[in-house]
């Protein structure tokens, strides 16, 4: 294996740059071929997109060596990756996140029942090679923060929540104040059915209450396929959606589009990311971020996010679940009394109460006279002390 | 094919692994009968190495803005070197595909570096095409080019 690893060079399968892959048939002819969707699987492993690359097919089924070629997008670095086909999987999660990625944009641009995963290529990357290691390629810019940082912060936040509301609000701040990202709603999901969004951040209108269908939009077929989707670059991948549109047209599959659906939200949105969250296997919640800004969300950003929404779906499953504690019951107010002050004597031989001045003790102790207040506060002493006073004032037995 | 389009050129070992090398410009004969691409000489040892043997060659074509793709294939595809005026098609070339791609975003210097070879280390693939396929994404991907097409 080589000594570049795949999760060192993640940025070059944002599909900026299409990547070619060279494949080639049993009888030696060789097959050059552009691909819009690499996916990262792990160190040894990518994905590619099985969608119309018909040559390219029947080469892998004879042969299963290919050769990748992708580009760094910041840098302009180029990589050569020996890969061997294993085998295509036309479902589970890979498959699903593919598609969903695929379906979202297909939606945007109407191209629903056109633009079709078939499947996901499987491959183990057995070489990975640097083409220009002379050419001193331009540093990549800067990551803005620390990612893993900013999620620590942001998780630590979150856990100081103590209902939904200010789960929501910390949410957003978080999200604005920690990673960076000025453009953020959450949608919730009540009855798997639809989402409506529950808190927004950035923009002219918050949005909420509105409604999205799942399967609508990026947004809605990330809840609908339970995967993250993210684009990174809307004008590529949106003129590559229209190329297809056009020829479908041309070759009499226009009946098939549909309308496209504009983002109402963010005019010049660039770079999505939806992240659909489940907790105790049913949908929770959607957190969706986008900017008017190309990359402007990474692989890195998509673990943090989807680690962070992970824990705000628990939480949210949670603060619904638990029943909200009774407020404990507030002490009355005492108005404030005006006057000389009232003395009040308690008699413990018959538990008796008595305000004020008493007239003529040797006669007894009748004509006590008090305030309602006063013997507001003396029943509420009364009750706190667990004892009950015998009633207004009056004379001993 | 000569206007700011992406070139890659695809080749094959006996063991059946295919190698593959961006191209920096192209020329085509004026019967149309013959083309050439042009690639850096060390990043296409591999290529070089593969057509000496067995003059297979596959070079798509495509551009970035409409995704619009076509491939030619060829088994009699030889390595020369480059003609006096080649040259400055290389540089014609350069500019073409940065105003290409710099018109959907992409920066100048990132390209720059993508295309970086010095004339005197470029060297020639040319061949005659046999066979040309429509890659372009949809319905008619894979689809083979009658002539006239």
């Amino acid at each position: 294996m080589s000594a570049i690893k795949l999760d060192t060079i993640r940025e070059c399968f944002e599909g900026v740059i299409p990547a070619v892959l060279g494949t080639a048939d049993l009888a030696g002819m060789p097959n050059a071929s552009y691909l819009s969707q690499v996916q990262y699987m792990d160190r040894d492993h990518v994905a590619l997109s099985y969608q119309f690359f018909n040559k390219t097919r029947a080469n892998l089924l004879a042969n299963p060596n290919a050769r990748l070629t992708v580009v760094n997008p910041y840098t302009g670095a180029q990589y050569s990756l020996a890969l061997q086909y294993l085998r295509t999987e036309t479902s589970g999660q890979l498959f699903e996140s593919m598609k969903a990625k695929l379906a979202g944009l297909a939606s945007h641009v109407g191209m629903t029942g056109v633009f079709k995963l078939l499947g996901s290529d499987v491959f183990r990357v057995t070489e990975i090679v640097c083409v220009d290691p002379d050419v001193a390629p331009p540093p990549p810019p800067p990551p803005p923060r620390n990612t893993l940082a900013a999620l620590r912060l942001c998780s630590e936040r979150l856990l100081a929540c103590r209902d939904l509301a200010q789960l929501f609000d910390e949410t957003m701040a978080c999200l604005n104040e920690k990673m960076g990202i000025s453009h953020a709603m959450l949608l919730h999901d009540p009855q798997a059915a639809c989402l409506y969004t529950v808190a927004s951040h950035g923009y002219e209108q918050s949005g909420v209450g509105s409604e999205i269908a799942l399967g609508q939009g990026v947004i809605g077929v990330a809840a609908r396929e339970g995967t993250a989707i993210r684009i990174s670059h809307m004008t590529a991948e949106y003129s590559y959606s229209r190329a297809i549109r056009q020829q479908a047209q041309d070759t009499g599959l226009g009946h098939a589009l549909q309308t496209g659906i504009p983002f109402p939200e963010l005019a010049e949105s660039r770079s999505q990311l939806a992240v659909p969250n489940q907790g105790c296997e049913r949908l929770i919640c959607v957190l969706y971020v986008e900017s008017p800004q190309d990359l402007r969300f990474t692989y890195d950003d998509e673990d943090a996010l989807v680690t962070l929404c992970g824990q705000l779906a628990m939480a949210m499953h949670i603060m619904q679940n638990v029943p909200v504690p009774e407020p404990e019951p507030e002490v009355e107010a005492v108005p404030d009394v005006q006057g000389p002050p009232l003395a009040v004597r308690h008699f413990a031989d018959n538990d008796s109460v008595f305000f004020g001045k008493l007239r003529d003790q040797g006669r007894g102790r009748s004509g006590a006279v008090g305030t309602a207040a006063g013997f507001c506060r003396a029943r509420q002493d009364s009750l706190q002390q667990s004892r009950t006073a015998p009633g207004p004032a009056r004379a001993p037995a | 094919m000569r206007g700011g389009v992406s070139i890659s050129v695809a080749s094959c070992d006996r063991n059946g692994m295919p190698q593959l090398v961006r191209a920096i410009g192209c020329r085509v004969s004026d019967d149309g009968g013959r083309v050439t691409v042009f690639v850096p000489e060390a990043k296409s040892q591999a290529v070089q190495r593969d057509i000496f043997a067995s003059g297979a060659i596959a070079v798509a074509f495509t551009q970035p803005s409409t995704h619009r793709t076509v491939q030619l294939k060829s088994r009699d595809a030889r390595v020369s070197a480059l003609q006096a005026d080649d040259a400055q098609l290389v540089e014609a070339y350069r500019d073409a595909f940065v105003a290409e791609v710099g018109a959907i975003g992409f920066h100048e210097k990132m390209v720059r570096t993508l295309l970086s070879c010095p004339p005197e280390e470029l060297v020639a693939l040319s061949f005659c095409p046999s066979e040309a396929y429509s890659q372009t994404p949809g319905p008619n991907a894979g689809k083979k080019l009658e002539a006239g097409e």
